[in-house]
């Protein structure tokens, strides 16, 4: 680590800084800058991927496309940004795919057995959600299990439970109907632009809790240095705990979001493992570190909208569906390699 | 640690003093099978500043540690202002005013320099509680003029300091605080001559206004009978001494040491190599 941590300083004089204020004018220097940016290099890859399949095909650059686009990354934006917390915090949620399986089907429990009105069958479907973020997190804060263990054994005991609650019976989501669109429908997920507009919000509202709040710099700290955080007085078990419960929330909500689009609650697990990946693979490569300190909700999102290009783009493209996942693992690694390298050359340090 | 030799037959009985801001009694701690502290008594009086000196594994960081709540003793009372002072954490000491410089410092290497000096201190805007970044770069500026360390930019991450400058932020953001109790450990560990007058300097400063107490943890001797009223030697889990530094001198701290060592080697060579 020391040797890297030399080379690195090496390589990044203090010109090359972030906010880089003192660096030559001209375009190479705002260039150089733009990629040491956190999320610069995702943004590059973005872009030149969404310019190859605009100039590939003329039906890449549409509105119907940019349609289709939205259900394909509005709903990882959302986990992507819950998870970021966790990942910053140095931690990992595995559950949220079963989460955003099993909370539909908690609604529609609470909505069909309770006589409850709809909004609120809602909220306690989301409550009981966080109650899942809150045991999540007693057993990685103050129980001790790494919580890519005890999430793992939340994945498969929620996905279980989801089956039995559900007897492996797909159902229609309440609230919606499949000739008309209700307000309610309107609202949570299955108007057009419904996805869209909830994953901005909440990616605005999370960088802004990131960067501006104390929660934010808590999360940061905790990540970055856990036991120096303890002793500056930042409850750190707290922080965990809090960002565990937000995880599950995001999952939760994407998860009742879908099924009103859909009108249908599907109980499928390979679906939401499918989920869970897409959720850490954009956070990944929208620049968060696993080994936590490092990372931002909007980088989440270009990570979210860069995997949701590629995917439409390639079936687009007509590419068949085998060499789909291999296309994207292939992205995947090659995003990270570039964040990687970008990463080091920006802080100047091995710390991470 | 069974012993009960030479330096338990010099072990300082609980004292005070009528200005006490701080009192440990009988306090002791254990790690597993490590007996760090094992019968502590000490003070601290108003606007003192006390040196606390001691071998490698005596228990220095151990009683600081107690004394700012980061670790809970295992028997023992503490007394803040005269009250039963019982910690739940970092957080409750620094209500009360105690906050402390930690040997490995506690700074996180991705935030930015004035985001460090204050961590869980944070200015906040209102009425929605956003952080104030602007007034926090400028208090740290101000702070860090004050020791006259320079460190050019505030915004960098800390990552990218020395040592030295490091260090000077874990003190400036302690100093700073709005407590009245300090605990310094090692404060002048990473710096070089230069980087360490200046926090002597800063001390004495502070000295001088006599609203503040500190404990600290010191090594160079000269250090301590300059900056320091008084000064305690912890052996073994056990303070054994308790001087006006006005009243001893370097060659007696060394003499103590000297003794300490050939103690060690005594006992290294009777039983084969001892614990902490």
């Amino acid at each position: 680590m020391a040797v890297e941590a030399g080379q690195t300083r090496g390589k990044a004089t203090p010109d090359e800084g972030p906010g880089g204020s003192r660096a030559p004018s001209g375009a190479l220097a705002l260039g150089r800058r733009f990629l040491t940016l956190r999320e610069g290099s995702v943004i590059v890859i973005t872009i030149a991927t969404a310019l190859y399949f605009a100039l590939a095909n003329d039906r890449f650059a549409t509105v119907d496309n940019f349609k289709t686009l939205l259900p394909y990354f509005a709903p990882v934006a959302i986990l992507a940004a819950g998870e970021v917390f966790l990942m910053i915090n140095g931690e990992i949620d595995l559950s949220i795919g079963a989460v955003y399986l099993f909370a539909p089907f908690m609604f529609y429990e609470i909505y069909d057995d309770g006589n409850v009105p709809l909004l609120l069958a809602l909220v306690l479907a989301m409550l009981v959600c966080m109650v899942v973020g809150l045991i999540n997190g007693i057993f990685t804060a103050v129980v001790g299990i790494n919580s890519f263990i005890a999430t793992l054994g939340m994945l498969l005991g929620l996905e279980g439970l989801t089956l039995i609650i559900s007897h492996a019976q797909p159902v229609d989501t309440p609230g919606t109907d499949v000739a008309t669109q209700t307000t309610f429908a309107g609202i949570f997920g299955a108007g057009t632009y419904s996805q869209l507009i909830w994953a901005l919000v909440i990616v605005v509202v999370l960088q802004v809790v990131l960067s501006f709040t104390r929660w934010g710099i808590y999360t940061v700290s905790v990540g970055g240095n856990r036991h120096g955080s303890a002793e500056a007085g930042v409850r750190v078990r707290l922080v965990i705990i809090r960002n565990f419960i937000l995880c599950s929330t995001c999952a939760a909500l994407v998860g009742v979001l879908e099924s009103v689009r859909t009108s249908s609650i599907q109980p499928d697990p390979s679906g939401a493992n499918e989920v869970l990946f897409d959720g850490i693979s954009a956070a990944v490569i929208g620049g968060t570190l696993l080994a936590g300190g490092s990372g931002t909700v909007v980088g989440a999102l270009i990570g979210a909208l860069f995997l949701g290009i590629l995917r439409d783009g390639l079936i687009i493209e007509g590419v068949n569906a085998d060499y789909l996942s291999f296309y994207l693992g292939l992205a995947i690694i090659i995003a990270m390699a570039a964040n990687t390298y970008v990463g080091r050359v920006r802080r100047g340090s091995g710390s991470a | 640690m069974p012993d009960q030799g030479t330096a338990g037959e010099r072990v300082v009985a609980p004292t005070g003093a009528p200005d006490d801001v701080l009192r440990v009694e009988h306090v002791a701690k254990r790690f597993g099978p490590v007996v760090a502290l094992q019968d502590i008594n000490m003070h601290l009086r108003k606007g003192e500043v006390l040196g606390l000196l001691g071998d490698n594994g005596a228990g220095k960081s151990t009683l600081m540690k107690i004394i700012c709540g980061f670790e809970k003793p295992d028997a023992g009372k503490l007394f803040l202002r005269g009250e039963p002072y019982e910690p739940q954490g970092v957080h409750q000491a620094r209500k009360l005013g105690i906050d402390a410089v930690y040997q490995d410092l506690a700074l996180v290497d991705e935030l930015s320099v004035f985001h460090n000096m204050f961590l869980n201190r944070e200015r906040l805007r209102s009425p929605l509680p956003l952080l104030n970044n602007r007034v926090m770069r400028k208090e740290a500026r101000e702070a860090l003029d004050d020791i006259g360390v320079a460190i050019p930019r505030l915004n960098v991450p800390v990552a990218r300091l020395s040592g030295g400058q490091r260090q000077a932020i874990a003190v400036a953001r302690t100093v700073h605080s709005e407590a009245d109790i300090l605990l310094l450990d090692e404060p002048l560990a990473a710096m070089g001559a230069k980087e360490g007058a200046l926090i002597l300097d800063l001390i004495a400063r502070i000295k001088e206004e006599g609203r503040v107490s500190m404990i600290m943890v010191l090594h160079n001797y000269v250090h301590v009978l300059t900056a320091c009223d008084r000064v305690n030697l912890i052996q073994d889990g056990r303070i054994t001494l308790d001087k006006a530094t006005s009243e001893t001198s370097v060659e007696e701290l060394t003499e103590i040491v000297v003794e300490e060592y050939r103690r060690a080697r005594q006992a290294a060579n009777g039983r084969g190599t001892r614990g902490r």
